[in-house]
């Protein structure tokens, strides 16, 4: 070996080519297996889901399962059990209808509002309004509707009674106005601008060119938004039980009574037994295929899109031969159509207006019925003062929620991480892995809470023994929100730039290091903005942990007792009656909470690009 | 653990043999039948019109084709008598001696002072005088020592477009590297930066082997020693810097620096 004339040598710590490749092997082998988790969280859901469900299928018959109209459960013996879910099959679809025809049309008009007609200034405000939106806990929701919009509807009712198909409708509107409203967004801005200068070239006006060619272009995308809509609505628990009224009944009118798929698992999850606990599971494996089903056609139609595209690029033998013989004498006539898009486009504005008004009634109704609230019971005597027998405090929610926040990211974040990495940096760009496993992580964050409450009771809780407990809690919330870290994650892992990992390698830096150095440094606001995404949407699940972390108003002694976030917390408030002014109050609470976590957001997230919720 | 020093090439009057290379993309051939010695303390240019396979074969000197998806070479490389695609040659020891400067400026998103100890620390540096004293080295190298030293721990990306490249260079120099690789480094720069890293690369090539692709002849002309003209992943001709432009041998050379084609 030649000497050298440098003064400094550079030394090589990792020894052998042998021991280099053995490190970079098992990291690569254990960012894979993370990659892995979501397929086998989805595909253990599945099983789990219909090894539980099957005695009752048994017992019943699918048929009767199915297209039973009945629901009695009763403890006098099995012969006088029915268990019928068809009532509530169809509760659960004309609800879905519902609010589809007010959230989802809402949602697109405000869409195209904000991507066409918003102006600059108000832009940001408007983006950050439908994600607050998207943010509040569902049984905050809940309780506005049965607080306002049950007793208003009273009012109009011929019965006197608000409660039903139409407050459901109204209540499910708005809460997946936000997903369909970002989703749409997001497939019209990207919807390539040479259209538009097309369009606008050939004398359209600014508002045929949206209605014409925009929109139109942004087909599947704005589908897709439906879709997931439509997902979110049928999942949805804890506001449909708040305004359904919950009488197991074939929906007659906008003002019967009715019960959901969701609403009937969660009221009788926590004392059924035997035949009438797997009849529910049962129930949730139903909503599960359902969910499963709506995401294949999803996946269906942004395929077929991209197949459309590629065959029309392709298929040069699909010209149409045109019969020019038959040509008219006729004078041409160009005539002015720009009003009726002119209309549609104050539609639109009106739309917004509409959202806008819905949002400050509802914050607005919180904060002062919060406001008045604590002044009755005392702040601090509310937020930190004793809690347990005879003592109301939210003590013990700001004990749970910590503790479920924290083991849910201590499990999440190093899978979702992991997963991410494999994703981007082991594995070929869209590559038939990578696209199942982008598959199943959508997939698995599309299936709605209550059903994960059931997967986890029947895991955690049952099989594991772990009971009602925070570590059950958190271990089901950990599979809930990891969907939300690995896209957004994966997605700040795209965004660094292939060259900064070049020049790594150039270097002679190998994979890992250059990861750890450089990727995932940069990607840092993209993982910060992850965990607290995460942390937002355990702030406003109710559902799952109502099932597995349980429901108590005691401090938890340990993370094996059972313990009650911000969200369940309240949602025993509102069923009890008797804590209206603990109920407001809680409500409050969590409205800054989910405030504080969107500002957050707002704050850290990559410039550029704004994060749906 | 036991510290094993990275050694380097063993660099004779040839600093790099290649012999009868191809290379694959897929089932499209980008480099045929590659023959070419390059000297040791000099600089070579590859010149030709876009997608002749020049900074392929650049690449090929690095390893970084390995990157690349079904990418096949064939042929030898040799650096110094060893052969660069063996099995028992370590990626690390390869790019630690063989130094890259990319197309666009490519700094890491950190300070200066971070940019140039990043591959140093990922050799096991950790004395801060050491780093100081390799700083400070690698930047007098690229010549910017006077125009950074009051601003190391400012972000890179603030420099602009041509001190950036020249910082790219003084990273690549942070690890003392025997060759280094500039795969069009000007091609994104102004007139004057340009001419700046120019400059650079002749005082380099006292210590080290530059190999440099380039779209500008002018370039080629004014810097290089040798001169290697590709044309459709063929090498048409090499030779001295000087006969390639005032006498080549062939026609597609004659008619490519007169400019008509490419």
């Amino acid at each position: 070996m030649d000497k050298q004339k440098t003064n400094t040598s550079f030394k090589n710590t990792i020894n052998t080519k042998k021991k280099m490749t053995a490190q970079e092997t098992v990291a690569k082998a254990i960012f894979a297996l993370a990659a892995v988790f979501a397929i086998l969280s989805v595909v253990s859901i599945i099983i789990y889901l219909l090894i539980a469900g099957i005695p009752a299928l048994k017992e019943i018959g699918i048929f009767n399962f199915l297209f039973g109209t009945t629901w009695s459960p009763s403890y006098d013996g099995p012969a006088s059990e029915k268990f019928g879910i068809l009532p509530m099959i169809v509760g659960s679809i004309i609800a879905t209808f519902g609010a589809l025809t007010i959230g989802g049309t809402l949602g697109i008009l405000v869409a195209v509002f904000l991507v066409y007609f918003c102006p600059k200034k108000l832009k940001t405000a408007l983006t950050q309004t439908i994600s607050l939106l998207a943010g509040i806990p569902s049984v905050v929701y809940g309780y506005f509707g049965l607080k306002q919009i049950v007793p208003l509807l009273a009012k109009i009712s011929p019965n006197n009674n608000g409660t039903g198909i139409l407050a459901v409708s109204l209540v499910l509107g708005i809460m997946i106005l936000p997903t369909v409203a970002s989703l749409a967004k997001d497939a019209l801005s990207s919807v390539s601008p040479t259209y538009y200068e097309g369009a606008l070239a050939l004398g359209m006006t600014k508002e045929q060119a949206v209605f014409r060619i925009m929109m139109p272009s942004a087909k599947s995308g704005i589908m897709t938004a439906l879709g997931l809509g439509i997902g979110r609505a049928v999942g949805e628990t804890m506001a449909v039980i708040m305004v359904a009224g919950n009488t197991v009944q074939f929906p007659k009118g906008l003002f019967e009574g009715f019960m959901t798929l969701t609403g009937n698992i969660v009221m009788d999850m926590s004392y059924a037994m035997g035949v009438h606990r797997s009849a529910l599971v049962a129930t949730g494996f139903v909503l599960l295929m359902f969910i499963l089903c709506l995401n294949c056609v999803l996946y269906f139609i942004k395929n077929s899109q991209k197949i459309k595209d590629k065959a029309n690029q392709k298929d040069k033998k699909n010209c149409h031969k045109y019969n020019f013989d038959t040509a008219s004498s006729k004078a041409i006539v160009y005539a002015n159509k720009t009003k009726l898009y002119t209309v549609i486009k104050y539609i639109c504005f009106a739309a917004t207006i509409i959202m806008l008004a819905a949002i400050a009634y509802l914050i607005l109704f919180i904060v002062i019925k919060g406001i008045i609230a604590f002044g009755r019971v005392g702040v601090l005597n509310f937020l930190f003062g004793k809690s347990g027998a005879g003592y109301i405090s939210l003590a013990p929610a700001f004990v749970s929620t910590g503790a479920l926040i924290l083991i849910a990211l201590a499990i999440a974040l190093p899978i979702g991480i992991s997963a991410a990495i494999f994703l981007v940096e082991y594995s070929r760009k869209n590559s038939v892995f990578v696209q199942i496993i982008r598959l199943f992580t959508d997939t698995l964050s599309g299936i709605p809470s209550i059903v994960f409450g059931l997967f986890g009771v029947i895991v955690f809780n049952d099989f594991f023994g772990l009971n009602y407990s925070l570590l059950s809690g958190g271990l089901t919330l950990s599979i809930m929100i990891l969907p939300t870290i690995v896209r957004s994650v994966e997605e700040s892992l795209l965004a660094v730039p292939l060259m900064y990992r070049e020049a790594s390698f150039a270097l002679g830096a190998g994979k890992l290091h250059t990861i750890a150095k450089i990727v995932l440094p940069c990607a840092i606001k993209g993982i910060l903005t992850a965990t607290i995404l995460s942390i937002g949407r355990i702030v406003s699940e109710s559902a799952a942990l109502l099932l597995t972390a349980g429901s108590v108003k005691n401090m938890p002694a340990s993370i094996t007792s059972p313990g009650s976030s911000f969200a369940v917390m309240m949602y025993m408030f509102a069923s009890e009656g008797m804590y209206m002014d603990e109920t407001y109050a809680t409500a409050l609470v969590l409205l800054v909470l989910v405030v504080i976590i969107n500002m957050l957001v707002f704050a850290i997230a990559p410039k550029g690009k704004e994060k749906k919720v | 653990m036991k510290v094993k020093e990275i050694e380097k090439f063993n660099l004779e009057e040839t600093a790099i043999n290649i012999q009868n290379a191809n290379l694959y993309y897929g089932s499209f051939q980008a480099l045929k039948d590659i023959n070419m010695q390059i000297k040791k303390g000099e600089i070579t240019a590859f010149i030709g019109p876009s997608g002749c396979g020049k900074s392929t074969l650049l690449k090929c000197l690095n390893r970084m084709n390995d990157l690349v998806e079904n990418c096949k070479i064939e042929g030898k490389f040799e650096i110094g008598g060893r052969d660069i695609y063996a099995q028992g040659m370590m990626l690390q020891m390869l790019r630690k001696n063989v130094g890259m400067v990319f197309q666009k400026p490519n700094p890491f998103p950190m300070s200066v002072y971070d940019n140039i100890t990043y591959a140093p620390r990922l050799y096991g540096i950790r004395d801060k005088s050491t780093l100081n004293e390799i700083v400070e080295k690698s930047l007098k190298g690229a010549a910017m020592w006077n125009e950074l030293k009051d601003r190391l721990n400012k972000s890179a990306l603030a420099l602009s477009g041509g001190q950036q490249q020249r910082l790219c260079i003084a990273r690549a120099l942070s690890v003392d590297p025997q060759i280094l690789l500039m795969d069009e480094p000007t091609s994104a720069l102004d007139p004057i930066s340009t001419g700046k890293i120019e400059e650079l690369c002749s005082s380099l090539k006292e210590n080290v082997t530059i190999v440099m692709v380039t779209h500008n002849m002018q370039q080629a002309a004014r810097v290089s020693d040798k001169t290697g003209f590709f044309l459709l992943g063929e090498l048409i001709e090499f030779d001295e810097t000087e006969n390639i432009f005032s006498n080549p041998q062939k026609e597609q050379t004659e008619r490519y620096i007169t400019g008509r084609f490419g």
